[in-house]
């Protein structure tokens, strides 16, 4: 589903990826972990599109297609999501009338015909009900005065609505406490299918004992350093990222 | 007439005729050349009028012109603070009209007012105490106009303006002049989209107790449009209150204008002032000048103060892209979003949505 060959980025002049390579099939869950700084935030915002991330060598290749080609709108619409670690403040847009833009906008781009209000209405609030989303968060303006895990919550409420082939969730756990991360994490779970592929970014062994991931990368300096299984967060969380990333240098 | 009003009408004259059309070497005048902008031909000393759209039960009525006026006309007009244009209104303006709400009375339907043709107009609307009245101003884009309206709010009294007016080719200038006894209430809010040179300028004097003024407003500017919204807001007296929230959009040459000034006068203790003012820009030569100012004379008060010039926020318009929603799309909804709060406080859901129609064709023609 997902082909990383060789990839390096610049973020304002400077190499943050430095070749990087990465395949994820479909049903698959993969995380990459790795400390601050090592890159795992560019990766989820190359992929997802975001302008300034500037591909200077490599491919991504995304079913098929070129995704550096795409623009960001065109990649969600083919199913690429971003769950966002900080999901940005909308004030003026309710988060109703976000969702039904939303869905919409990539209804038409994939040109299916677009939902009417009240269907909108009913699937949202199908889904909401699942993840503990109230009307009341719903009728408020995007992300406005929401604590940390409703803001979550919300990234994940997206994900449920839109359904996406390849989501990529930028550090969903920080900033949660336990319940409201065993709550986001039992949320991405049920959305867990053998069509759909997830990367899970990380920087903390915790997240993944609740969304246990088939394989495991680590991230430093813009390379993927270390593989493996599951165990190798036991083994991060055990022994730090120093021991890891010194091994691998 | 009365002897006093012709008097007053007198004095105006001499002294607009003495002082001229403002240039902007005038401070208060400053991003808006009035006098070059009306050229060799001036502001004339034509009379527009003012047409009202079915006249609300209970509301009175009378001609300025009419030289057996009641009382109450020749005891207000011309007595309020005025301006250098606003002085040529009271001077030239044959006729007019004047309106009062007596005593007490709720007038339940708005009043729908429409400032038409080009010259000066005056206006005098005076709300005795515990009356209340919901006023709707448009204007046709006739130019150069030059409207003077004078307010006077009884103890308690409570009057909600809206103000919708086109975008116009021509020079439009506009002062209203407020005075807010004990407890009186003033909402307003301001929807323009600009003309050649278009002005609002506002003085309001909380002269008692308790006076409330609440303004709101948004501009959307386009092509050379030009449209400069200057108050001053003075708390006469203690616990007196006033909000300001004005928000606007500038594209092409549009260029959007705020001058604010707060006084808060020697003793008006507890007096609280709030006043935000922010531009978003969308081209390189749109252009916004916001001036906040603040004058405090008392020591126990409560001000704050704030001004923002910005472009759309680049997080903002990400997120929205990454949701599938398409770049113009998103700008299109975060302008929106951007003047929304300013919308809010129009309290009437149907003048409310007039004014969002409005908003909404002008941004259109932006975007």
């Amino acid at each position: 589903m997902l082909d990383i060959k060789n990839l390096h980025v610049t973020v304002g002049g400077k190499e943050i990826l430095k070749g990087l390579t990465l395949s994820i099939q479909p049903g698959q869950v993969h995380a990459i972990m790795g400390p601050n700084g090592s890159g795992k935030s560019t990766l989820s915002f190359v992929l997802a599109g975001r302008s300034g991330y500037d591909v200077t060598e490599g491919s991504i290749i995304y079913n098929g297609e070129d995704l550096k080609a795409m623009a960001t709108e065109d990649r969600a619409a083919k199913g690429v999501f971003l769950a966002m670690q900080y999901p940005v403040e909308i004030p003026g847009v309710t988060t109703m009338t976000f969702l039904k833009t939303a869905l919409n906008s990539q209804r038409r781009k994939r040109g299916e015909s677009d939902l009417d209000a009240i269907g909108v209405l009913k699937l949202v609030r199908a889904k909401a009900k699942e993840l503990n989303v109230s009307e009341e968060m719903l009728k408020r303006a995007l992300n406005v005065g929401f604590s940390g895990g409703e803001k979550k919550r919300l990234e994940i409420l997206q994900m449920s609505i839109f359904e996406p082939k390849l989501a990529i969730l930028d550090e969903t756990d920080s900033g949660l406490d336990i319940d409201a991360l065993r709550l986001v994490a039992e949320g991405v779970n049920a959305l867990r299918s053998p069509e759909r592929a997830m990367l899970v970014i990380t920087h903390y062994q915790r997240l993944l004992d609740y969304i246990v991931p088939d394989r495991i990368h680590v991230l430093a300096k813009g390379r993927i350093v270390a593989e493996g299984g599951k165990e190798l967060a036991l083994e991060l969380e055990a022994k730090g990222y120093e021991h890891i990333v010194g091994q691998a240098a | 007439m009365s002897a006093a009003l012709a008097k007053r009408r007198d004095e105006a004259r001499m002294i607009f005729e003495g002082r001229g059309i403002p240039t902007r070497r005038a401070e208060e005048w400053k991003y808006s050349d009035l006098k070059s902008a009306l050229g060799e031909a001036g502001l004339g000393q034509e009379a527009a009028a003012t047409r009202i759209m079915g006249l609300p039960q209970g509301l009175e009525f009378a001609d300025l012109a009419d030289p057996n006026a009641p009382a109450w006309v020749s005891q207000h007009l011309g007595t309020l603070a005025r301006n250098a244009v606003s002085e040529a209104s009271l001077a030239f303006a044959d006729g007019g009209l004047a309106l009062r709400v007596p005593a007490g009375q709720a007038i339940a339907i708005p009043l729908a007012l429409e400032l038409s043709g080009a010259g000066h107009l005056r206006l005098l609307l005076v709300l005795e105490a515990g009356a209340s009245l919901s006023l709707f101003e448009t204007g046709d884009t006739a130019a150069p106009r030059n409207a003077g309206i004078e307010i006077v709010l009884g103890e308690g009294a409570a009057l909600d303006h809206v103000r919708l007016t086109r975008p116009v080719p021509g020079v439009q200038v506009e002062e209203i002049a407020l005075s807010l006894a004990a407890k009186a209430r003033y909402s307003a809010h301001f929807a323009s989209f600009g003309g050649k040179l278009s002005r609002l300028e506002l003085t309001i004097a909380l002269e008692g107790e308790g006076a409330e003024a609440h303004l709101s407003g948004v501009s959307v500017l386009g092509g050379e449009a030009h449209a400069d919204i200057t108050t001053h807001i003075i708390h006469r007296k203690g616990n007196t209150h006033s909000t300001q929230l004005f928000k606007k959009v500038a594209g092409g040459k549009g260029r959007a204008v705020y001058q604010g000034r707060v006084t808060v006068a020697k003793g008006a203790d507890g007096a609280d002032s709030r006043q935000t003012a922010k531009a978003l820009l969308l081209s390189e030569t749109a252009e916004a000048d916001l001036k906040p100012e603040l004058e405090i004379f008392a020591d126990d008060v409560k001000c704050a103060h704030g001004a923002a010039i910005g472009d759309l926020d680049g997080d903002s318009l990400f997120y929205l892209r990454a949701r599938g929603i398409p770049e113009a799309d998103a700008r299109a909804l975060l302008i929106h979003a951007f003047l929304e709060d300013a919308l809010t406080n129009i309290t009437r859901d149907d003048v409310r949505g007039m004014v969002r129609n409005a908003v909404g064709h002008a941004l259109a023609a932006l975007l």
